[in-house]
C-alpha cells in the first residue's frame, strides 16, 4: 500500500492582474482582474514506504508547491492527496506528527538557541518519549558529528553545522516520511558528503520514506533510485534514474588546459564548446567515445597541463529535455 | 484507505516549554535589560522634572494635583516595560522571513505558540517592574493606595495589557497581506502613547476630547488602570470601568481571531 499518494493534483494561484501604467495602477484600485495559474496542474504520483525518491525540476516548476501540499501547509485546488492514509490539509495536526522537514534555505532550529535546547524543544513538541529521545539524540549526534557544537547558539554555527542540526531535528521524531528540499544547497564537499551518508543511511536502516528535491545531481546520483521529473506543473519523467541519464546525460565535456599556445585545437570526435586562453571545453558523446580514447588523443597532440571530465548536471539533462521534450528513446538525437 | 486517527492530546508542556524558552533568550540580552530599566528611570526623572516645572507656573488642575501627578507618571512608565513590548514579532518575523511554513509542519497550534513565546518575553519585562520601582523610589515618591485598590489596579492593568496584546497582534497579522507594517505600526505606537494616556493624563485634554478618547480601546490600556491607581476613579465606578476595558478586550480578541483565519485561509490558498 502506497504510504504517499496523489491524484490529479492541482493547485491554482489567482494573482491581480496588472495593467501597465499609472492608469492601470488607478484602475486596479477600483477593480481588479484575477489571473490564475497552475503551479501544479494534475500531478498523479505514488510511492511505497521506504522509498527515496528524487523530484526535479527547474525553478517554478511546482516542486515546491508539491510538497507543501503533502505537507499540509498549502490546500489543493482539486485532486486528492493521502499522506500515511491522512489527508494533510485536513488533519493538519496528525499528519505533522508523521513527517519531518528539512528547508535548505530555512531552519527550523531557534535562532538564539544552543542546538541541545532546540532539540529538547522539539522533543516537547512532538512528545517523544525521553528514552526514545535519549537514543535517538545520542545515535544522531554520533553520525552527525554533532557533540562539539551541541551547546553553541545556532546562530553562531556555520551553514555545514547547522544543516546536520537541521536534519537531527527532523529526524528525532521518527517521522515515516521526510521531505528534503535542497538540503544540500551552499555546502561544501565534505559537509555534502556527511548529509548525503546520513540520508542514506536513515532511508536504509530506519525504512524512512524520503522526498528529495535538488539541483545536485550528485544527490540524486549518490542517493535516489527513482526519479520524478516535473516542469510547468506537470509530470514529465517518473521511473529509475539509469534510465534517465542514460537517455538523456549522454554528453561529458572534457576540459584541458594546454601547456603551450596553440592557434587551433581540434580532437576528432569531439565538439569544441569554448575556449578561454588556455583553457578548452571538448564535448563529447561517451556512447561513441571513451574519456581514456579522447585524452589520449589530446596528449597526442597537445602538450597539457591540466585534465578535467565534467558529467553532464541534471540542469543539463532537464534543459535537455525542456527543449526538445520526453520522448521514450533519446539515444541518438542530437545534442 | 480510510484510517481514523484520533486527535492528538492537547498538552500545554510545548507552550510552557516556548514561554520559558522566551524568557530565558530575553535574559541573554543583558545590555537589553539595563537599557530599558535605565530607559524607565530617565523618563520618570524626566516626566517629573517637567511636571514640576509645570505646576510651579499653573494652577494645578483639582483632579490631579503635583503628587498624584508624579505617582501617575511613575506607574505609567513601570507599566510600559511590558505594555511597550512587540509580543507577537516573532509572527510578523516568520511571515517575513517565510519560516511560518516550518511552524505550520509542526504538531503544534500555530497562534499559541506565537502567544506562549509573547508571554514568556513579557513575563520576563514583568519581573524588571520590581527593580525598577525599587529605583525610581529612590529620585521620586509615589503614593500607594489600599490594598483593594491596588486589586482593583492589577485586574484593570491585566485587562488593558490583554487589549494591548490583542492590537498587537492585529497587527502583526496584517503582516499575512502586506510586509510593510513598520510605518503603521510606528502610527499605531505613538497614538497610543498620546491617546491612550501613558504619557499625558487625560484628564488634561480638553473635556470634549476627553469624552471620545476615555472611551477608545487605547484608554483601556493605561489610562483606566492608572486612573483607578491615583484614585480617580472612585470605587463605585470600578465595575464600569473594568467592565469597558472588558468589552474592549473581546471586540478585539474577535477581530485577532478573524483576522487569523483569514490570514491563515491566505497562506493556505496562496502559499504566503
Amino acid at each position: 500500500m502506497p504510504i504517499v499518494e496523489t491524484a490529479d493534483l492541482r493547485k491554482v494561484f489567482r494573482s491581480i492582474k496588472r495593467r501597465p501604467g499609472i492608469g492601470g495602477a488607478i484602475a486596479a484600485l477600483f477593480s481588479r482582474e484575477y489571473e490564475e495559474t497552475a503551479a501544479v496542474d494534475g500531478v498523479t504520483m505514488s510511492l511505497e514506504a521506504g522509498e527515496l525518491v528524487g523530484y526535479l525540476g527547474p525553478n517554478g516548476a511546482g516542486k515546491s508547491t508539491t510538497i507543501k501540499m503533502l505537507t499540509g501547509i498549502l490546500v489543493p485546488t482539486s485532486g486528492t492527496v493521502r499522506v500515511a492514509g491522512l489527508v494533510p490539509h485536513r488533519q493538519r495536526l496528525e499528519n505533522a506528527a508523521n513527517i519531518g522537514v528539512v528547508f535548505g534555505q530555512r531552519s527550523q532550529l531557534y535562532w538564539d538557541l544552543p542546538l541541545r535546547e532546540s532539540f529538547a524543544l522539539l522533543r516537547s513538541i512532538y512528545d517523544v518519549p525521553h528514552e526514545r529521545y535519549r537514543q535517538n539524540l545520542a545515535h544522531f549526534a554520533s553520525i552527525l558529528d554533532l557533540e562539539s557544537f551541541m551547546d553553541t547558539p545556532v546562530r553562531q554555527l556555520s551553514l555545514g553545522e547547522r544543516m546536520r542540526g537541521d536534519f537531527a531535528a527532523a529526524m528525532l521524531h521518527d517521522p515515516k516520511i521526510v521531505y528534503l528540499d535542497e538540503p544540500t544547497i551552499g555546502l561544501d564537499v565534505v559537509a555534502k558528503e556527511a548529509v548525503r551518508e546520513f540520508i542514506a543511511q536513515v532511508n536504509r536502516e530506519r525504512g524512512t520514506t524520503i522526498i528529495l528535491t535538488t539541483h545536485d545531481l550528485a544527490d540524486i546520483e549518490r542517493l535516489t533510485r527513482r526519479v520524478i521529473l516535473i516542469d510547468d506543473g506537470t509530470i514529465i519523467f517518473d521511473g529509475p534514474l539509469e534510465r534517465l541519464r542514460s537517455e538523456y546525460g549522454t554528453h561529458r565535456t572534457l576540459v584541458i588546459t594546454l601547456a603551450d599556445s596553440y592557434p587551433d585545437v581540434r580532437i576528432e570526435g569531439a565538439h569544441l564548446e569554448s575556449r578561454e586562453g588556455n583553457v578548452v571545453r571538448l564535448r563529447f558523446d561517451r556512447r561513441r567515445l571513451s574519456a581514456e580514447t579522447l585524452i589520449r588523443r589530446a596528449m597526442e597532440r597537445y602538450a597539457i597541463s591540466d585534465i578535467a571530465i565534467i558529467e553532464p548536471d541534471i540542469d543539463s539533462i532537464v534543459r535537455r529535455i525542456y527543449r526538445e521534450g520526453y520522448t521514450e528513446n533519446a539515444i541518438g538525437s542530437p545534442s | 484507505m480510510s484510517v481514523t486517527v484520533a486527535r492528538p492530546r492537547f498538552r500545554l508542556e510545548p507552550y510552557v516549554e516556548f514561554a520559558k524558552v522566551a524568557m530565558a533568550k530575553e535574559a541573554t540580552y543583558r545590555f537589553d535589560v539595563f537599557t530599558s530599566v535605565a530607559s524607565v528611570l530617565i523618563r520618570v526623572y524626566i516626566l517629573r522634572t517637567v511636571w514640576v516645572a509645570l505646576y510651579a507656573h499653573n494652577a494645578a488642575p483639582k483632579e490631579l494635583p503635583l503628587h498624584a501627578i508624579i505617582t501617575y507618571s511613575t506607574v505609567a512608565m513601570l507599566m510600559s516595560l511590558v505594555m511597550d513590548i512587540d509580543q507577537t514579532r516573532v509572527l510578523h518575523d516568520s511571515l517575513h522571513d517565510g519560516s511560518i511554513v516550518l511552524d505550520f509542519t509542526k504538531p503544534m497550534r500555530v497562534p499559541l505558540y506565537f502567544i506562549a513565546n509573547g508571554t514568556g518575553e513579557v513575563l520576563f519585562h514583568a519581573v524588571l517592574m520590581l527593580p525598577a520601582l525599587g529605583l525610581a523610589l529612590l529620585f521620586v515618591h509615589i503614593d500607594v493606595p489600599s490594598l483593594g485598590t491596588l486589586a482593583v489596579f492589577f485586574a484593570s492593568f491585566l485587562l488593558g495589557y490583554g487589549v494591548g496584546f490583542c492590537i498587537n497582534f492585529i497587527l502583526n497579522c496584517t503582516a499575512f497581506w502586506t510586509l510593510e507594517i513598520t510605518a503603521v505600526q510606528f502610527i499605531v505606537t505613538w497614538i497610543t502613547d498620546l491617546v491612550g494616556g501613558e504619557l499625558v493624563p487625560l484628564l488634561l485634554f480638553p473635556a470634549a476630547l476627553q469624552n471620545v478618547l476615555l472611551f477608545l480601546p487605547f484608554a483601556a490600556m493605561f489610562s483606566t488602570p492608572l486612573l483607578i491607581y491615583v484614585g480617580h476613579i472612585p470605587p463605585s465606578q470600578y465595575a464600569v470601568a473594568l467592565a469597558l476595558q472588558a468589552f474592549w478586550l473581546i471586540v478585539l480578541a474577535a477581530i485577532s481571531t478573524v483576522m487569523w483565519r483569514l490570514g491563515t485561509q491566505r497562506l493556505v490558498s496562496q502559499g504566503g
